[in-house]
């Protein structure tokens, strides 16, 4: 266990010190010397499966693999604000779990900044760590989706099991599995794939690889065989007190009594509508009584997935009658082309257009049709 | 003080609903429409003032539509108004304090005498308005911050998906929202503040004492 980290700085530090054993050999043809050190170091690499400190992504794939998961945990949290994210790590032929099942964006950021400097070490084990993944979502109820997004850097897997056996199991468990690869397309991440639903791409470039990210942002359209239930859920008032009241008394959070930060006092704060333990922050899961914590608006944002906005309809400029001017900025029609609503008829440019589709998520003329009255 | 290249950008979203505001000067003589304008008049003068790169929009928000009271869209960026070159040098005034200030009286003098009013719902359609303004920084300031300021009047129960999806744009643009209510509590300005962490202040003034 010891050895391979030597052996991986030895790997790096042969390739540095290069010119050195170049200007050593002088008897010898140069040619032979140079093939030699690469073949040599082409081989560690195979061999110690160091693909994550390899250098197409910069500054090595480790580092940007990290950044753009940091940025994938912000976006998804801010797409799905009651769901949550898990995350494995696997080196060394075993799987291990970097943060728990959590509603937090900042404990996985956190959890990631300081996964950047451990090294990438061994072989790793898809077997490992799709079962570890199994064991939590297997206890989550039926009607929330269970996904698992694996980042594969590696073109080999060492698993003490057949992985066949373990796509079975997912499917009845109904489990999609995706994966993004960063080297070459892998025959068992396509089996894996295919079998639960999931998707497999390999990435090109960077901006690749944070454009299939996002594509995983968004939920996926809901399946029609899973369960319909009713949700119990609760929405505790925040309540906001001073020291000049006579009852206030400063408490603990319940979701700090775990961490071994620093423990807050705090005056106000959300309480649990069935037990009353506190929180200091939503969307939560009470620990005390298992009941989900959330406020309205991060339904609300859910909402929209749900619900989306019809697409509006082009039509080229010479063709649009009236006045020219986008009733949502105010700005001059210059495009080609300009986008209609098709409830309420209303004008919108390309840039309008983008941004009420992916942002707004509603016609801002449409609105006003609908207010009272 | 912000250097000089960069721009900041103000829109203020104003509720003119006529309805509301009737009531309140049968409540209230002091406190008008007209007043009410002139102080928000004065924001925006001093923030036109603070920077020569300084950006400002107005938007009425009235009970059937939202309308631009600043910048007009026939007018294009740049022009000094050249029928207006009397009044703009007349007192010496900063030109684009006292283009603005015509403007701004013009429009929404025009905007009450024109609208109908139907019915007598004291609401007004806050998201609407709200949305335009964000069309409006997004296409005016890709690189820059905008920030929006309210002063609102009552809440309307059926606006709230609409409100809380136009929330959600203005926090991923990363534009400030300031709040002011007139005369009573807004649950959706508060909710919108405390959760979302986006209301840089939520006041409600006391009319007495504006």
């Amino acid at each position: 266990m010891d050895e391979e980290p030597e052996r991986a700085k030895r790997w790096e530090g042969g390739y540095e010190r290069t010119w050195e054993v170049l200007k050593e050999d002088e008897s010898g043809s140069l040619k032979a010397t140079v093939e030699d050190i690469l073949f040599q170091s082409k081989r560690k690499r195979v061999r110690y499966v160091l693909t994550m400190e390899d250098q197409d992504l910069k500054p090595n794939r480790l580092t940007a693999t990290l950044k753009l998961m940091e940025y994938f945990v912000e976006e998804y949290f801010d797409q799905n604000p009651i769901s949550q994210i898990g995350i494995i790590t696997t080196k060394n032929k075993r799987a291990e779990k970097l943060t728990d099942l959590a509603g937090n964006p900042k404990k996985h950021t956190t959890a990631l900044k300081k996964e950047v400097d451990t090294a990438c070490v061994g072989e790793p084990s898809l077997y490992n760590s799709i079962n570890l993944a199994m064991q939590t979502l297997k206890h989550m109820p039926g009607h929330t989706s269970r996904e698992i997004l694996i980042i594969f850097s590696s073109l080999t897997t060492c698993d003490p099991a057949n992985i066949y056996e373990l796509v079975k199991t997912l499917k009845a468990l109904k489990i999609r599995v995706s994966v993004i690869g960063l080297s070459a397309e892998v025959r068992v991440c396509t089996v894996l794939t295919r079998e639960t639903g999931g998707t497999y791409n390999v990435i090109l470039d960077e901006s690749h690889f944070r454009e299939l990210l996002l594509h995983h942002v968004k939920p996926p359209p809901a399946n029609s065989s899973s369960e319909c239930s009713l949700i119990r859920m609760g929405f505790p008032q925040h309540i906001i007190a001073s020291v000049s009241d006579q009852d206030a008394q400063p408490s603990f959070s319940m979701a700090h009594l775990d961490s071994t930060g620093d423990l807050n006092l705090s005056l106000g704060g959300y309480y649990c509508p069935q037990c009353r333990a506190k929180y200091t922050e939503l969307p939560v899961e009470c620990k005390v009584c298992g009941l989900t914590l959330v406020s309205a608006p991060h339904l609300a944002r859910s909402f929209h997935h749900l619900f989306p906005l019809e697409a509006f309809q082009e039509i080229a400029l010479a063709e649009h009658t009236g006045e020219g001017f986008c009733q949502a900025c105010q700005g001059e029609l210059k495009d080609k082309s300009v986008f209609t609503c098709s409830a309420c008829k209303s004008v919108f440019c390309v840039e309008c257009d983008l941004f009420i589709h992916d942002t707004l998520h509603c016609c801002p003329s449409c609105i006003h049709s609908q207010g009272p009255s | 003080m912000a250097s000089e290249d960069e721009i900041s950008l103000l829109v203020i979203v104003l509720d003119v609903n006529p309805i509301w505001w009737g009531q309140q000067a049968q409540r209230e003589d002091e406190f008008t429409l007209s007043k009410c304008m002139d102080a928000v008049m004065v924001m925006a003068n001093a923030h036109l003032v603070m920077s020569r790169t300084n950006k400002l929009a107005i938007i009425a928000s009235h009970c059937q539509e939202s309308h631009f009271l600043y910048p007009s869209k026939h007018w294009k960026a740049g022009d000094s108004c050249g029928d207006d070159s009397s009044s703009a040098g007349g007192d010496g005034k900063y030109e684009v304090l006292s283009v603005a200030n015509k403007l701004i009286s013009e429009e929404i003098r025009s905007l009450m005498a024109r609208t109908e009013v139907k019915g007598h719902q004291t609401d007004t359609l806050m998201a609407g308005s709200l949305a335009k303004a964000l069309c409006y920084i997004h296409r005016i300031s890709k690189e820059i911050e905008g920030k929006v300021v309210i002063k609102a009047a009552e809440d309307c129960a059926l606006q709230y998906m609409n409100f809380m999806n136009v929330i959600f744009a203005a926090q991923k643009q990363n534009v400030l929202i300031d709040a002011c209510v007139l005369d009573s509590d807004s649950g959706l300005l508060q909710q919108m503040g405390l959760l979302l962490e986006l209301c840089g202040i939520y006041l409600v003034s006391d009319l007495s004492c504006r």
